[in-house]
């Protein structure tokens, strides 16, 4: 039956199919709880934070109904409204509107309002309403609501919208039960909320819906909602795998724009006022303020922290408290680590006899996996405090205070949020960036999202840095000043890159930004712990695999084919080997850095990931000396020379590879982020050639001025 | 009827005061985002903070807009007590 366009179905009951597993979409605003509320359904542990932006795609987990019945349901990235600005709501516009080739369209709909703030989150529940899908409104953040002096009647909006509306709150876990009741029910009704199309744009949006429904067979409540929606998506910001639309349909929407473009028609801004309208009209009911609102909690830290004085200063006191724990709170586990790394490679070498598969476990296995398994104190420390930020809502204001400077490069404080994030990780700041909206700024975010130093990099400053002062002595503080000074070389270059960019291959108008700045929170302890063991399990699973993987081929390639000189050092050794041959090979590009062949077998290998450096040095290193102590490959180092009897790892080399490691291009998995995020080859292998080319470029002149200067 | 309003852009606004929202220029998206935050032509706004990046409440949200955004949203400042 094919409705007209103005009328949208009264009171209809809808039985969803019994025979099969029912798909919910699980929608709503930013940082309106959504995750929380996925997580406590499924038993899921999707990554949760107080800033807009944490799921930037789908997620898909499962529950079950109180008979005992599957559910499936989708968690989708937040957004303000269908008419997607960004990539990541381009994916909740797309998968609701069945345009998704990979995702099948939602059977219903659970909507997540912020009840602290209905008006709003209402403007999407309206657009959703069009889709005329059995829905379940959850009115999350009851408590917040009432702490604001709001009260909600759940009870009239039910009645107001005809849909089923369940009070909540997901972080304390209120209300889920009767959200998993109203999943259950077979006949959720749908929505009995009449709203008119505003008449200057009524003709456009029949003659839409006829085209969606015959070019683009969508059913006709769908193409409903699509018609109105199309009106006001301006820029059909598509991701890789959503469905075009049809040529019918584009010509019909083209026509309908220049006609009212002609004659002065905003038909945005009708749509949206008239949604508005019904909006205050049904929150004149269902809302009530019982009492004045003064300057909330958050109101008065903000006034401290994004302060033009005191927000710097506290910015400034996070960042110091961050690595000056990476250096004295991380010393006392890694210490026991590497105690105890040094204890099982003794009764290895003790319990068996000499050989190649002595040397195989020693060298290669515990030397290789030991080198890494002793960082992951200091790692586990960053994304504690990446996740204190994240869950405090502190995150946005930290984008707030650096759009300033941002603003100087031709970025604003959106792109921000993705650079902090890339201390952690690129990869989870290379996927942030889907909420930036404009394309071009994106990319360039994305360009120099990994210059900033991430953890893996903390491996190899560490252990250069371990080489460069070798003194007990030398205090904390100095050796913290040098691992600044490589963030802040990392952070300039990202921020001289996004200028340069800016200036060059994306020129763009100054983009406008519009930021949200969620309520503060207690920092969720559990929520970040969970995180923390979750990276640090995967950095030890990389290490345990793929870590391990390498070190052992790498023990192989440099221990084959053996030299036919019986009484060859282990030096001669390792040259005659693949891998010193391949070195060798290497060693006319790098030298002119101060880099041997040794070394550019390191800066091969650990172009899978930065930390594998460290387990090559222990693997190559490793194999010319009897110390069984992993501690000692920086002894193993700075014993290392050149054939002229020269120190190899000078303090000038060492800095010189910090350097390196600073901007070079050396993480697989953050090529891989960047194909799928840019959808071409072509990204990616220009962030390798400009990255890597900056490295070798920016360490020539370090080293050769070094050279000049004496060191 | 505009003539007679004393309107500025949002970044030129007191910190503390209230004001009415009264022209949104800039880009079609931009604007359109703006009214589909509820950020729409006669929304009242409080400036809580900034002079180049501004912070703002709307209806009991903090919103941050950068310079270029706050100077293409003129508004008409209400006099203290107005609201």
């Amino acid at each position: 039956m094919i409705l007209p366009p103005h009328i949208t179905p009264t009171g209809k009951k809808r039985v969803a199919p019994a025979d099969r597993t029912p798909v919910y979409a699980m929608v709503g605003n930013p940082n309106c709880g959504k995750t929380t509320l996925f997580n406590a359904l499924t038993g899921l542990r999707q990554k949760v934070g107080n800033y807009p932006g944490v799921t930037v795609e789908k997620k898909i987990g499962e529950t079950y109904s109180q008979h005992g019945k599957p559910i499936k349901i989708i968690d989708l990235p937040g957004a303000y409204s269908l008419a997607a600005r960004s990539p990541d709501e381009a994916v909740l516009r797309d998968v609701l509107f069945g345009r998704r080739a990979d995702t099948p369209q939602p059977d219903r709909i659970i909507c997540v309002v912020d009840a602290s703030n209905l008006e709003r989150n209402l403007y999407l529940v309206h657009q959703i309403l069009d889709l005329g899908r059995p829905l379940i409104v959850v009115l999350n953040m009851m408590d917040l609501a009432a702490g604001a002096g709001l009260r909600v009647d759940a009870k009239k909006l039910e009645e107001a919208l005809g849909v089923v509306v369940i009070p909540c709150e997901a972080v304390h876990g209120r209300g889920l039960v009767e959200l998993k009741l109203a999943m259950s029910r077979v006949d959720l009704p749908l929505a009995r909320h009449r709203w008119d199309v505003p008449a200057p744009i009524a003709p456009a949006v029949a003659e839409l819906q006829a085209s969606l429904t015959d070019a683009d067979a969508r059913s006709p409540l769908i193409a409903r909602a699509e018609a109105l929606l199309l009106l006001t998506d301006l820029d059909s910001v598509r991701v890789a795998g959503s469905k075009a639309l049809s040529a019918r349909t584009l010509a019909v929407l083209a026509a309908w724009r220049q006609r009212w473009a002609g004659d002065g028609t905003d038909w945005s801004g009708t749509l949206i006022r008239s949604r508005y309208d019904a909006i205050n009209l049904l929150c004149g009911d269902v809302l009530r303020r019982t009492r004045d609102q003064g300057p909330s909690r958050s109101d008065r830290i903000d006034a401290i922290l994004v302060h033009s004085v005191w927000g710097w200063l506290f910015f400034g006191l996070i960042m110091a408290a961050l690595f000056f724990s990476i250096f004295s709170l991380a010393e006392y586990p890694m210490n026991w680590i590497d105690a105890h790394m040094a204890a099982l490679s003794g009764w290895v070498a003790d319990s068996m006899a000499p050989g190649d598969l002595r040397d195989l476990l020693t060298a290669g296995v515990i030397r290789g996996v030991g080198g890494i398994v002793v960082f992951l104190p200091q790692i586990l420390i960053l994304f504690f405090f990446v996740g204190l930020l994240e869950s405090t809502g502190y995150m946005a204001r930290a984008a707030f205070l650096m759009d300033r400077p941002m603003s100087k490069v031709g970025l604003h404080g959106k792109s921000f949020i993705p650079l902090l994030g890339s201390y952690a990780c690129a990869i989870p700041g290379i996927m942030a960036t889907r909420t930036i909206e404009n394309a071009k700024d994106r990319l360039v975010t994305i360009l120099v999202a990994p210059l900033m130093s991430c953890s893996a990099r903390l491996p190899v400053y560490l252990l250069m840095i371990a080489t460069l002062l070798p003194a007990e002595a030398v205090p904390a503080t100095t050796k913290v000043g040098i691992m600044l000074l490589m963030y802040v070389l990392g952070t300039a270059g990202a921020f001289g890159f996004a200028w340069l960019f800016k200036r060059t291959l994306f020129k763009s108008a100054p983009a406008l930004m519009i930021m949200e700045l969620p309520p503060y929170q207690p920092p969720r302890l559990r929520e970040i712990l969970r995180q923390m063991i979750e990276r640090g399990w995967l950095f030890l699973k990389n290490a345990g695999t793929i870590i391990l993987g390498i070190s052992i081929l790498l023990w192989f390639f440099s221990t084959y084919p053996k030299n036919p000189d019986p009484t060859a050092t282990p030096d001669a050794q390792i040259a005659y080997s693949l891998a010193g041959r391949t070195g060798h090979l290497l060693e006319p590009v790098i030298k002119p850095l101060g880099f041997d062949w040794r070394i550019g077998i390191g800066l091969v290998t650990s172009f899978y990931a930065r930390e594998v450096f460290v387990s090559s040095m222990g693997v190559i290193f490793g194999v010319q000396g009897k110390d069984e102590d992993p501690g000692a490959i920086r002894q193993a180092l700075r014993a290392a020379r050149w054939p002229g009897g020269a120190m190899l790892f000078t303090p000038l080399v060492c800095f010189t590879l910090m350097v390196y490691y600073v901007f070079a291009m050396q993480c697989m998995s953050t090529v891989a982020v960047v194909k799928r995020e840019t959808n071409s080859w072509r990204w990616p292998l220009f962030q390798i050639a400009y990255m890597t080319g900056t490295a070798w470029v920016v360490c020539f002149i370090i080293y050769q001025t070094g050279r000049a200067l004496g060191y | 009827m505009s003539s007679h309003l004393q309107l500025q852009p949002l970044c030129q606004l007191t910190v503390g005061t209230t004001a009415r929202i009264c022209v949104i220029k800039g880009d079609e998206g931009f604007a359109q985002r703006l009214r589909e935050m509820g950020f729409g032509e006669a929304a009242l706004v409080t400036k809580l903070s900034g002079r180049t990046t501004s912070l703002c409440q709307v209806n009991g949200t903090r919103i941050a807009l950068n310079h270029d955004a706050a100077m293409a949203i003129l508004v008409e400042a209400l006099p203290a007590g107005a609201r």
